[in-house]
């Protein structure tokens, strides 16, 4: 594949998953310009892993991989990062008004991701995005039986968390 | 509430986020052409600049060991100054060619163990370097710098009791520095850079290091427990 056609492939398939970069920014970061930047250095790092990307997983579960990577390790890094303030036409994702645009439910759930430590995030968010304890065993580097043990301790903790939450 | 449930939830979410979110085109752009450049060219320059100084730096130092090899006063602070450079130039070629085979592609654990240790050897370098570099670049670099530049022998003027103070008083500085940034780290450490220093010194920076690598072990640990 030459550069152009590679570059042109990239975003492409970054288009298409752009709901990735949006996820994993909004998990791991709190305010809305670190948000954007995490997003920009996922993107950056995306690129620079690109032409190593064989297909032989899905498109979507390699840039999980990726990005969770990035945001664990900026996640890490942001006690001590330089802020940018970022300018609305340097903003990587633009979003509609977030507080009306997402559910209740989906609130509470990223109430529940930010109690969660970086690991235990990135898997979460490979849960919920219908990936296989395959899929996700092989993007942690743990195996499968210790994927569905972590899943099911998640579960009863969301459990007791949020226990009386929906009838408050 | 059940996590499974929330799954549905979350992916009819996952839908209405793909006409609720936009991708800026020409940031996705500029990061193909031009973001991707800056680092590997940062790269360069950094390995560039660190084999610059690890050739002149032991250079003008071995030749003047070398004419001053009869006199181990003069040659020793010389060669200590020598081990330091080359030690530091080593050690920085080690910690970017570590980075640089982060492969952010590759499982989680195994990334995040590297980065760990990335960060372990960067804490010590820089405390090596900070503890052991103002003992270093002050009496031995006096010696060297006054002898080669002006030809003057400097345990005559300013003489041995001064040399000998300041080269205890900079031992001395070293469980200071350590004490000062465990006791008073976190009020003159606001400033990130500073803080970082400080956490360094005080062996913060590793012990959390530390604590991260068994925070990841945890993680890979298999337990019987459902």
């Amino acid at each position: 594949m030459t550069r152009p056609d590679l570059q042109e492939t990239f975003q492409k398939l970054v288009e298409e998953h752009k709901r990735i970069l949006y996820k994993v920014s909004n998990a791991y970061c709190k305010d809305r310009d670190s948000r954007d930047d995490l997003a920009q250095e996922i993107l950056f790092q995306l690129w620079r892993s690109f032409d190593r990307f064989d297909g032989s997983s899905r498109f979507s579960t390699w840039m999980y991989r990726v990005a969770l990577n990035v945001a664990i390790s900026f996640y890490r890094s942001e006690s001590t990062r330089t802020r940018h303030v970022i300018s609305d036409e340097q903003r990587l994702l633009e979003t509609a008004d977030e507080s009306q645009s997402q559910p209740e439910d989906v609130r509470l759930l990223y109430r529940f991701i930010e109690l969660l430590d970086p690991l235990n995030k990135a898997l979460i968010l490979l849960y919920l995005d219908q990936n296989s304890y395959q899929e996700i065993a092989a993007a942690l580097g743990i195996t499968e039986t210790n994927v569905a043990t972590k899943i099911n301790r998640l579960k009863t903790r969301m459990r007791r968390e949020f226990s009386g939450t929906r009838q408050a | 509430m059940e996590l499974d449930a929330l799954k549905q939830t979350w992916a009819e979410y996952d839908r209405k986020l793909d006409t609720s979110i936009r991708l800026n085109r020409q940031l996705l752009l500029a990061v193909n052409i031009n973001r991707v450049r800056w680092p590997l060219r940062r790269f360069t320059l950094g390995l560039g600049l660190g084999a610059l100084i690890g050739l002149i730096g032991p250079a003008i130092l071995g030749q003047f060991i070398y004419l001053h090899r009869a006199e181990p006063r003069l040659a020793l602070p010389a060669a200590a100054l020598d081990i330091w450079v080359i030690a530091m130039v080593v050690a920085s070629i080690r910690q970017m060619a570590m980075a640089l085979r982060i492969d952010y592609d590759k499982p989680l654990t195994a990334i995040q163990k590297q980065i760990e240790s990335l960060r372990v050897l960067r804490v010590r370098i820089v405390q090596w370097a900070v503890l052991t570099g103002q003992v270093v670049w002050w009496i031995p670099l006096l010696i060297v710098a006054l002898k080669g530049f002006w030809n003057v022998d400097a345990y005559k003027v300013p003489g041995v009791n001064f040399l000998a103070v300041n080269l205890a008083f900079g031992l001395a500085i070293i469980p200071l520095s350590v004490w000062v940034s465990r006791r008073f780290g976190d009020r003159i450490g606001r400033v990130p850079m500073v803080g970082e220093l400080m956490r360094g010194l005080a062996g913060y920076s590793l012990q959390s290091a530390a604590d991260r690598l068994a925070a990841i072990a945890e993680f890979e640990k298999e337990t019987l427990e459902s």
